[in-house]
């Protein structure tokens, strides 16, 4: 049963499952050009500050930065191990992964809100109260502290969005047995999608040097 | 099965470790390419393993070959349109 086609569109399931996969990446490569335009004002900002943008991510924690990249990379293989079970039919067992995935996930936005609270509370956000910046190039460094937010703020969006379809997933709910691994394998990609995002912004954020 | 995706795991924990390292050596700007070139490993073991790209199937190669193409369009243009500035 769970080797007919969903949709009455395709003959067969393999055509069905390659034309999922393939929209998926199709949105994906639309995000990617939503982060790419982000990225390249980030560039541009940086190569024409280097000092403040230098400045400004020492200012950061770069072991809460870690921590969470190591959290989110855990997160990822949870959500591959997932989906490998879901393929193989193993359901019970690719929804614990999900939860496990999903709590991770959790963890991460935690950590981030924890930072976010921490940097405010050092008047490091000048988006969101009263800026204090002791270091170089004090006249620009607002603008690192700017896309900082912006950069890492898109990503928890997606993260949250990620967190819940992995939930929804997970929960018992009837979905009819051939879909839920296809759908699984879909979540699955804009999760690592985003954890790639992440591995970008990490360094790009946090390591710095001036 | 499984177990290549935890040998994927393990390399990218090794190598968030090297980029961690790596940042408390002072190399100029050496640091910013060897983040970078960390980076682009670690999304290269992400896309193969956790996103199957190594399956091999040519239409999923092409579709991820066509964002990797329209990033390049918008990073190249906007150096060219930037540079000097």
């Amino acid at each position: 049963m769970t080797d007919e086609p969903v949709s009455k569109a395709f003959d067969e399931v393999g055509r069905e499952r390659e034309a999922d996969t393939f929209g998926m990446w199709v949105f994906l490569g639309t995000e990617a050009m939503l982060f790419g335009a982000v990225f390249v004002a980030y560039t541009i900002l940086r190569l024409k500050y280097p000092e403040a943008f230098g400045g400004g991510s020492e200012k950061l924690s770069m072991w809460l930065g870690t921590l969470n990249t190591a959290i989110l990379l855990t997160s990822s293989l949870a959500m591959a191990v997932a989906v490998e079970s879901a393929k193989a039919h193993a359901l019970p067992f690719a929804r614990r992964m999900l939860w496990i995935t999903a709590l991770l996930g959790a963890a991460f936005v935690c950590v981030k809100g924890y930072e976010y609270f921490d940097d405010m509370q050092k008047g490091l956000l000048p988006l969101l109260g009263p800026f204090h910046y002791d270091g170089p190039d004090s006249a620009h460094a607002g603008l690192f502290f700017n896309i900082y937010l912006m950069m890492t703020g898109i990503h928890a969006v997606h993260l949250l969005i990620g967190i819940s379809l992995v939930v929804y997933l997970a929960l018992p709910i009837r979905i009819p047995p051939g879909r839920q691994p296809k759908r699984i394998e879909s979540v699955g990609l804009y999760w690592h999608f985003v954890d790639i995002v992440w591995i970008f912004l990490f360094p790009l954020l946090y390591l710095v040097h001036p | 099965m499984t177990r290549r995706l935890v040998y994927a795991w393990l390399g990218l924990m090794l190598l968030l470790a090297l980029t961690v390292g790596s940042s408390f050596i002072p190399l100029g700007v050496g640091n910013s390419v060897v983040n970078l070139a960390i980076a682009a490993a670690k999304a290269a073991i992400v896309l193969a393993v956790f996103m199957e790209l190594r399956r091999g199937e040519p239409l999923l190669h092409l579709a991820a070959a066509a964002v990797g193409f329209w990033l390049l369009i918008l990073f190249v243009l906007s150096w060219i349109a930037l540079r000097g500035v």
